[in-house]
């Protein structure tokens, strides 16, 4: 299995969205390569057979019928818009996405 | 009566008995509070003046005689987790430190229709990524049992702030143990319910396979009442199920010779060397107690849990990996000392969550990221739920012989501040015996071992899906024998 490497933890940081700093980027390839080592136990459990259990219920994926709630469970939209730390006119305001 | 009596079935008699007010009691516990707050850490915010309100709310109704539920009055200690209506909700995180939230979590609406009291919000581990609360980006939580020691993670502040007197039960949440560990730690009773019996809606998610809402109390008895008040079908939250609204009576009033009826399963894969010597003598006592009901036991194997650490450790930070990816610091609050003069929105993503997030959240958020990567996918995540598949197998194999499965709830008694901090996976080798139940989903408590010497030692009870009235049970006629 393969091991992340510095070049490997910066791409992942990246994807993530995420800066380390330097003596950070050293701890966590010592830290996530014991952890990856620990998960080599894994591997010797035979798997063939086994059908991957992808959630935490046996509760099957159903949709539910497009009914407007007639409770009273709607959120202020404007509690929400005040959390935002910028905006403007009630949108929320961020810098340019395209450079 | 003094705090230190008080349980939710006390507060109830004394409240209805008109023996005291809930004001009289809610500002006894305030007091009480400021005193042990500068030793204990359990609270990063306080609710006081909201909370003299809501006290004051069911004195109303108690001096209009009107009919109150078992809650009514009763102050609590909410982990910071759980979003109140108007009130902080930092998950112990820098990323959500300025946050206010928008609405109430519905484990919170059903607690205020039942008038309890919310003293405030707990201290934890940053985003409940921890066994210590160490990680909390706010303070340290100190064991009311030994202050040089930690609570237990990640929902440290509740588990302490019970012990301590400082609330008279509390609501944590649980996705590796972080109800049933600190529980243990701090010698107080800690129930995490079945997958799909209480809502997670307004709980800030961490591994939403695994997370559940549970409960903080003194008392088996507390737990069965708290846990029926918050347990239900709920429509925002579509993992849960319709037998969360089927819980009756039972929870409250178990029977004596259903109870006496019950085999509980020791499985061997839990009682292993690593333990720590006191725990094992503790556990083997609390054994040799339950057996003095009537109770029959019975030796199992669950061949798999060795497994369960590496599984969680995949499954876990990939869940989380994507549930923190709306932490952007555009949303929620404002994130301290970043210039939001950056030339690019995704320069902003990256400063806000580099200084927003401590070491152990990118730590997980990385990790997941990793094992959901083109190319590691099928060797981690994939494998990784195949073994989950195996670990429950186990225990519906199990479950075919037996009611309940007892074992230690943790390998050790609390360890020292700073003990595993620096070794991630020490770490998460506390939770050893408390994951495989989220990894099943089955309902799991905590309950101290009476009579035990030096730091308090937990057993953990294991029961059936949606079967809570089994561990409780034993649990109720366990307290009440005499030690």
């Amino acid at each position: 299995m393969a091991d992340i490497n510095k070049k490997s933890l910066e791409h992942l940081a990246d994807l993530a969205r995420l800066k380390l700093e330097t003596g950070e980027e050293e701890k966590f390839l010592k830290d996530l390569g014991n952890i990856l080592d620990h998960f080599k136990e894994l591997q010797e459990l035979n798997t063939d057979e086994i059908q991957p259990m992808t959630g935490g219920t046996s509760l099957k994926s159903v949709m539910r019928g497009d009914e407007i709630f007639e409770e009273d469970h709607y959120i202020d939209a404007d509690k929400i818009r005040d959390q935002f730390p910028e905006h403007q006119a009630g949108h929320l305001k961020v810098p340019p996405v395209f450079e | 009566m003094h705090i230190r009596d008080l349980t939710i079935k006390k507060f109830n008699e004394g409240l209805t008995n008109k023996e005291f007010t809930a004001l009289e009691m809610t500002k006894e516990i305030f007091d009480h509070i400021e005193n042990k707050e500068p030793e204990i850490g359990a609270f990063i915010s306080l609710n006081k003046e909201e909370a003299f309100l809501q006290a004051e709310k069911a004195d109303i109704k108690i001096a209009k005689d009107e009919p109150v539920e078992l809650l009514a009055g009763v102050p609590l200690a909410i982990k910071d987790n759980m979003l109140i209506d108007g009130l902080p909700a930092t998950a112990g995180s820098k990323m959500l430190e300025n946050y206010k939230a928008s609405y109430d979590a519905t484990v919170i609406k059903k607690l205020k229709a039942a008038d309890a009291v919310f003293l405030g919000k707990t201290n934890m581990d940053e985003f409940a990524m921890g066994s210590s609360t160490e990680t909390s980006a706010f303070k340290l939580t100190r064991n009311p049992h030994d202050l040089e020691r930690v609570p237990g993670g990640s929902s440290g502040g509740s588990a302490a702030s019970v012990a301590a007197n400082m609330a008279v039960a509390g609501l944590g949440s649980d996705t590796g143990g972080s109800i049933r560990q600190p529980a243990g730690f701090c010698g107080v009773v800690g129930l995490k319910p079945t997958y799909g019996a209480v809502s997670r809606h307004g709980l800030i998610a961490m591994a939403s396979s695994l997370d559940q809402i549970g409960t903080f109390t003194k008392t088996a008895e507390d737990a069965a009442i708290l846990f029926k008040t918050i347990a239900g079908r709920d429509k925002f939250d579509a993992t849960s199920a319709p037998e969360a609204d089927k819980y009756g009576d039972e929870l409250l009033a178990p029977k004596l010779e259903d109870i006496k009826g019950l085999t509980v399963g020791l499985p061997e894969e839990y009682f292993i060397d690593g333990i720590e010597p006191p725990v094992a003598k503790a556990v083997e006592r609390a054994i040799e107690h339950i057996k003095s009901l009537g109770i029959k036991f019975k030796k199992i194997k669950l061949p798999h849990t060795k497994y369960a650490l590496s599984c969680y450790y995949i499954i876990m930070p990939a869940e989380v990996s994507s549930n923190l990816a709306r932490f952007d610091g555009i949303r929620y609050g404002d994130v301290s000392a970043v210039d939001k003069k950056l030339k690019s929105l995704s320069e902003l993503y990256k400063e806000n969550r580099s200084h927003g997030f401590g070491a152990e959240v990118k730590r997980r958020v990385i990790l997941g990221t990793f094992v959901l990567s083109s190319g590691y996918y099928d060797a981690y995540y994939a494998k990784a739920q195949k073994a989950r598949a195996l670990i429950k197998k186990d225990f519906d194999e199990a479950f075919k012989d037996v009611d309940v499965i007892l074992t230690p709830t943790s390998p050790t008694t609390a360890f020292k501040f700073g003990e595993k901090m620096n070794d991630p996976l020490s770490m998460y080798l506390s939770d050893i015996f408390t994951i495989p139940a989220n990894m099943a989903g089955l309902p799991a408590i905590s309950i101290p071992v009476k009579g035990s010497e030096g730091l308090p030692v937990g057993f953990q009870l294991i029961g059936k899906h949606w079967r809570e009235a089994d561990i409780l049970g034993i649990g109720q006629y366990y307290e009440r024998l005499h030690y």
